[in-house]
């Protein structure tokens, strides 16, 4: 009862308040005690020798790296959304949302929901100065959408449907529904060695050291920067 | 996409390395990698002011000047930078947009200045960015409506055409009344008709008096009947004439009829004429007494008179939503004030408040504050209620007004701005033509003085060069060269205005009877035979078209010209002495279109059977046959 009390004894001073507010003129319900505003996060990355260290690239090439992500990153980390429209500009025609999701997940290693600056000079340095181990890890990684050390059939489709995606409508030969699927099949088929339903570490390098194609795809981008 | 994100290309193509796997068909081979020269910096001195922007930055946008190899032709190898001779203020935002990949356009910098220096760096402005371009395309129409108004105005105030039909003059005499004395007249004319007739319908229901055996007063109209009636008549006769005059003139004669100026004449008048065809008809007499009410509308006339009135008209046209909803709130509000009003008073006894209806009446009176007395709340709730409803009425009446009157404001500040413009031009035509006619008069004082003279002519300035501010003598001494360079290519004269307009006026009185069209293209094709063979014979194509544009129609069956050449008679002798070898054709005499002169130089007589023969004794009259094309 008494607890009825004080809460109904709390809800006569708001209205008091409010008709106060009412005959005063201000009706606005804090005008006073704006909530501080959350300032932006802002990172700053560790040093030029520590980068350096860390990957395998050169001083300047870091600096044409670090310009181009503070231009379209001013506070210093990417936050998915960020990531997400960055990387659907190249690619106007389909959506790239999915895939990009899978990206930041596969470049935010330490899961902290943004990718800083060293994030992604790491990750960009395993992908283009990396060994084919490397890269075929990094691949790996990306695939493997819950980080259990297996690709099932399930997360292959949903990398593969987000691959599709990015194509959008206007692609020759039409783009049928179960073409995805048709593609993840195949890929078990080559990938899966002991047709157990899942492809692990191993069996994915192995059968991509074996494979021409792929081995001569990896070491496409290797002078991009 | 922007060039910013332009930079995470090589993001992107790396993480495409996560496709490689799942790929089915081999890739395709990358382009060769040509930007492997190193990323420079590049120095960008705009009139003194330095920038500096790496090469890659500037190279993003390779189909502007800066992003291409255009800019080469500006680099400056002493100082190893490039140099624009540019503003550097808009530079700043030209090289942001270099930087960011948005345009920004800057509100305290002038429109034209900014699209030149688009213009000059390659840029088309439609990319500027969305936070700028609502204010650049306002300021671009801004700038459009000013040049397009200088240029009706110019067309308006040129030198009338001569060859305006009759009917192009009326029209041109009704629409600007100050162009010409007539139409000024006619203009207050009309004015002054329909003053007196909006009295006279006025003053025609004043009580006059009485008449001899009656009681009650006569009104005015009914004692002078007959003159009240000549009255009409006369301003009836008057608008319909004109009415009938415009409709003539028109360019567009439906579009005439059907604009609201058009409406008004004809409301205007035909209660009169409806009024002649009905009086014998007893039972519709009733109707042309209502139809004297539309008379009053004589009163709109008076709107071709006055700008303000045509303002007033315009600004309710514009602001017909607030007006629409103004109207609306207050029927609104007038409905459910009347309702509760009748039945608050329906209880009391003997109450105004009959019925809803005749409750809206309250409520209106009570709502714009007028509080005529004649209904009056009895019943305390009544009362009540008729105080909320007057409370009310102020609020609604008083929220859109506003907003009328800053539209108002905004179109009558605009016409201000018009006129405001109009008188300018008036002195900046003549400035432009006391800076032309500097320019001209320094030149014929530079050749009068002669020609070998070249800076003696800034001593003898004339009082109409000051206007001009001489700051370049050695331009001004090159430039006077060239002229004559010109005067002797055209073997022609510069003349000022004042000569030429009499010379003019004496050829036109002069005009010759056009000769055989066959032997003057004959000749006019032989001419150009001959001049092509003699190289001695000079030719001429006469480029002054403006001069004789006027007076084409006039010479159109004239197909040979004689020019005499006048001896000279003011300051011209000196010259003439000196330009022996050639015919001083002045532009005072010359009535030419576009022609071939053929003129035969001194030394050249031979005769020719082209009809272009000269007269041996030319250095004094020489007759030249200009062959119409």
């Amino acid at each position: 009862m008494s607890s009825c009390r004080k809460r109904c004894k709390r809800e006569m001073f708001k209205f008091a308040q409010y008709l106060y507010r009412l005959i005063t003129g201000t009706l606005h319900a804090d005008s006073v005690e704006d909530e501080l505003e959350l300032s932006a996060v802002r990172h700053r990355p560790e040093g030029l020798e520590q980068l350096e260290a860390l990957t395998r690239f050169n001083r300047k090439e870091l600096q044409i790296l670090y310009r181009g992500f503070k231009n379209e990153c001013p506070s210093g980390v990417v936050n998915e959304d960020t990531f997400k429209v960055i990387y659907s500009q190249f690619f106007p025609q389909g959506d790239a949302s999915m895939y990009a999701h899978f990206l930041f997940n596969a470049f935010d290693t330490d899961k902290d929901g943004s990718v800083s600056f060293e994030d992604f000079v790491m990750g960009l340095s395993i992908l283009l100065r990396g060994s084919v181990q490397e890269k075929l890890n990094w691949a790996f990684n990306l695939y493997d959408i819950n980080k259990d050390g297996y690709i099932t059939k399930e997360e292959m489709l949903d990398i593969m449907k987000a691959i599709y995606d990015m194509m959008g409508k206007c692609t020759y030969p039409l783009l049928k529904d179960d073409t995805p699927r048709q593609h993840v099949e195949i890929f078990f088929q080559k990938m899966d060695k002991n047709k157990d339903g899942v492809v692990t570490i191993d069996e994915f390098i192995d059968c991509c050291q074996n494979d021409e194609n792929i081995m001569r795809s990896m070491q496409l981008f290797e002078n991009v920067i | 996409m922007a060039a910013g994100v332009a930079a995470w290309l090589p993001f992107a193509r790396a993480a495409a390395i996560g496709w490689m796997p799942v790929a089915s068909a081999p890739m395709p081979t990358p382009p060769p990698d040509n930007r492997r020269k190193q990323d420079g910096l590049i120095l960008l001195n705009v009139s003194g002011q330095k920038f500096q922007t790496w090469r890659n930055t500037l190279e993003r946008y390779p189909d502007t000047l800066l992003g291409s190899t255009e800019r080469e032709f500006f680099f400056h190898e002493e100082t190893n930078e490039y140099f624009f001779d540019r503003d550097p203020d808009i530079f700043r935002h030209i090289l942001n947009f270099y930087r960011t990949g948005k345009l920004h356009y800057p509100r305290q910098e002038c429109i034209s200045a900014y699209d030149e220096e688009l213009a000059f760096f390659g840029i088309i402005p439609e990319i500027i960015g969305d936070c700028c371009y609502e204010e650049y395309k306002d300021r671009r129409r801004e700038n459009q409506e000013r040049i397009q108004d200088d240029e009706d105005s110019e067309n308006q105030n040129d030198m009338v055409p001569p060859d305006m039909t009759f009917r192009e003059t009326m029209w041109r005499a009704f629409e600007n009344p100050h162009t010409s004395t007539m139409a000024l007249v006619f203009y207050y004319v009309t004015g002054f008709f329909i003053a007196v007739s909006v009295m006279a319908n006025v003053v025609e229901t004043v009580p006059c008096g009485t008449l001899q055996n009656r009681v009650k007063q006569v009104s005015c109209g009914e004692r002078y009947a007959l003159a009240f009636f000549c009255l009409d008549t006369a301003c009836v006769m008057i608008f319909t004439v004109e009415y009938l005059l415009r409709l003539m003139a028109a360019p567009s004669r439906w579009n005439f009829i059907k604009s609201v100026m058009s409406v008004i004449d004809v409301v205007a008048i035909m209660p009169y004429y409806i009024g002649l065809v009905m009086t014998d008809n007893e039972d519709v007499s009733g109707a042309f007494v209502t139809l004297r009410v539309f008379r009053v509308f004589r009163i709109f006339k008076f709107s071709r008179h006055s700008a303000g009135l045509r303002i007033l008209g315009y600004t309710l046209k514009s602001c017909a939503s607030e007006l629409g909803f103004l109207l609306f709130s207050l029927t609104m509000a007038i409905i459910i004030f009347a309702t509760v009003m009748f039945y608050a008073e329906k209880g009391s006894s003997a109450s105004k408040f009959t019925s809803i209806p005749a409750a809206f009446w309250y409520t209106i009176v009570t709502m714009t504050t007028l509080g005529y007395g004649d209904m009056v709340p009895k019943t305390i709730v009544g009362k009540i209620v008729g105080s909320v409803c007057s409370l009310s009425g102020v609020l609604v009446i008083a929220l859109p007004v506003p907003v009328i009157v800053s539209n108002f404001s905004r179109i009558y500040h605009q016409s201000q701005r018009a006129d405001k413009r109009r008188a300018q031009k008036k002195t900046k035509l003549g400035r432009i033509a006391a800076r032309k006619s500097g320019g001209t008069s320094a030149y014929l004082q530079y050749k009068s003085n002669g020609l070998l003279s070249d800076l003696i002519d800034e001593v003898t300035v004339d009082p109409s060069q000051a206007l001009v501010c001489k700051a370049n003598p050695m331009f001004d001494t090159h430039h006077n060269h060239l002229l004559h360079c010109l005067e002797k290519t055209t073997n022609h004269e510069f003349v000022d205005e004042q000569t030429f307009e009499t010379s003019l006026l004496e050829v036109s009185m002069a005009k010759h009877p056009p000769h055989s069209p066959s032997l003057s293209s004959g000749s006019s094709s032989q001419g150009l035979s001959c001049c092509s063979r003699r190289n001695k014979r000079k030719s001429f194509n006469v480029p002054n078209s403006n001069m004789t544009g006027g007076h084409r129609n006039s010479i159109q069956e004239l197909s040979t010209i004689h020019i005499r050449e006048r001896p000279i008679t003011n300051s011209r002798s000196s010259l003439n002495a000196k330009f022996e070898e050639t015919v001083p054709l002045n532009c005072k005499q010359p009535y030419i279109t576009a022609a071939v002169i053929t003129l035969p130089t001194p030394p050249v007589t031979t005769p020719e059977n082209d009809g272009s023969a000269s007269s041996p004794d030319y250095s004094q009259a020489n007759i030249v046959r200009v062959s119409a094309l």
